[in-house]
């Protein structure tokens, strides 16, 4: 392939603008890793494009670092916290601090259709209950074993009892 | 103790984000409302893509974007799953391609119309030759001959 034929063919500015299909910029960044010529032509246009996209930027306004700063601050904490905190949809996100505190009291308990949120003290009374319940339950086993054993000896005592008189 | 990788990447993420943030958050505001013509969307686009690029940024398999080229690329991604902006996109191409942009007017209506639609509107060259009923080569042309007429209008 003739390196310089390549780089005019238009594939590197379709690779830049993103439009290139998937065969083409694997080939592309194949022969980016082979060819400096390429890897240099890429570079000036992904530079070029910079400059372009530069006179058409429009500043964004004073409120939208911090939003972005909590979400970054939130995704933080969830990962340091425990893995059942699971975050928040970003489109329920806000920069409001009033929100922030707001989500951190709950837990995302499905995905962003047909969410349900809860109160984070739930998960500890779920926890109890589902304590609870396991020794109520082998509470219940034990004392049903005990039952059935004791009326087993009851009957046996009876038994006996009957067998004393009848020999009187 | 000593720190895990990913510990660290974490610990020094909104400096890189906000690195990145610095540099091209006007850049993107500008492309995202020359897509959506609205600009409460545009910011709420913008915002949207720098919280998805912070989660992303966490893992390891994947590259964070370091340039225009790439953040560009991973924002057209983006883009096309937001409802809200997929349908104006459509609705919006038509418009765009024929407005009187001065950043523009340096190219011809097919040059623009390629551009337009290649660099805003995620289109390739493949569906550019079928809409227009030309072959991909020319397409691929007519885009080189659009971004070498834009970068000289650019240095001048």
């Amino acid at each position: 392939m003739k390196i310089n034929e390549y780089i005019e063919s238009g594939v590197l500015e379709a690779y830049v603008l993103g439009s290139a299909s998937e065969a083409e910029a694997r080939e592309l960044l194949y022969l980016k890793a082979k060819h400096p010529q390429i890897s240099e032509a890429l570079r000036d246009l992904e530079i070029d494009l910079e400059h372009i996209s530069q006179s058409m930027a429009i500043t964004p306004p004073p409120g939208t670092w911090p939003k972005i700063e909590a979400n970054i601050n939130e995704i933080i904490k969830a990962r340091e916290s425990d893995a059942l905190t699971i975050d928040m949809p970003y489109r329920d996100r806000s920069s409001e601090s009033s929100k922030s505190r707001k989500s951190s009291q709950f837990v995302e308990v499905e995905a962003e259709s047909g969410h349900m949120r809860i109160s984070k003290i739930w998960r500890w009374i779920f926890a109890a209950v589902f304590l609870l319940g396991k020794i109520f339950l082998a509470c219940a086993i034990y004392f049903y074993i005990e039952n059935s054993h004791n009326e087993k000896e009851i009957e046996i005592l009876k038994t006996e009892l009957q067998q004393i008189k009848s020999l009187r | 103790m000593l720190k895990t990788d990913r510990q660290v990447l974490v610990e020094s993420k909104p400096e890189s984000i906000r690195s990145l943030y610095d540099k091209y958050a006007g850049v993107l505001l500008g492309y995202v409302q020359e897509i959506v013509k609205d600009r409460k969307l545009a910011e709420d686009c913008l915002v949207r893509i720098f919280c998805q690029l912070s989660e992303e940024f966490g893992d390891e398999n994947s590259e964070s974007p370091r340039n225009w080229a790439q953040l560009q690329r991973y924002a057209k991604v983006k883009l096309v799953s937001y409802t809200a902006v997929s349908g104006r996109t459509i609705a919006n191409g038509e418009m765009f391609r024929r407005s009187d942009d001065p950043f523009l007017a340096a190219l011809s209506a097919e040059q623009k119309r390629v551009f337009v639609d290649i660099y805003y509107y995620g289109k390739t060259p493949v569906m550019l030759a079928t809409d227009l009923n030309k072959t991909e080569e020319f397409i691929r042309k007519t885009l080189k001959e659009a971004f070498a007429i834009l970068r000289k209008s650019g240095e001048n």
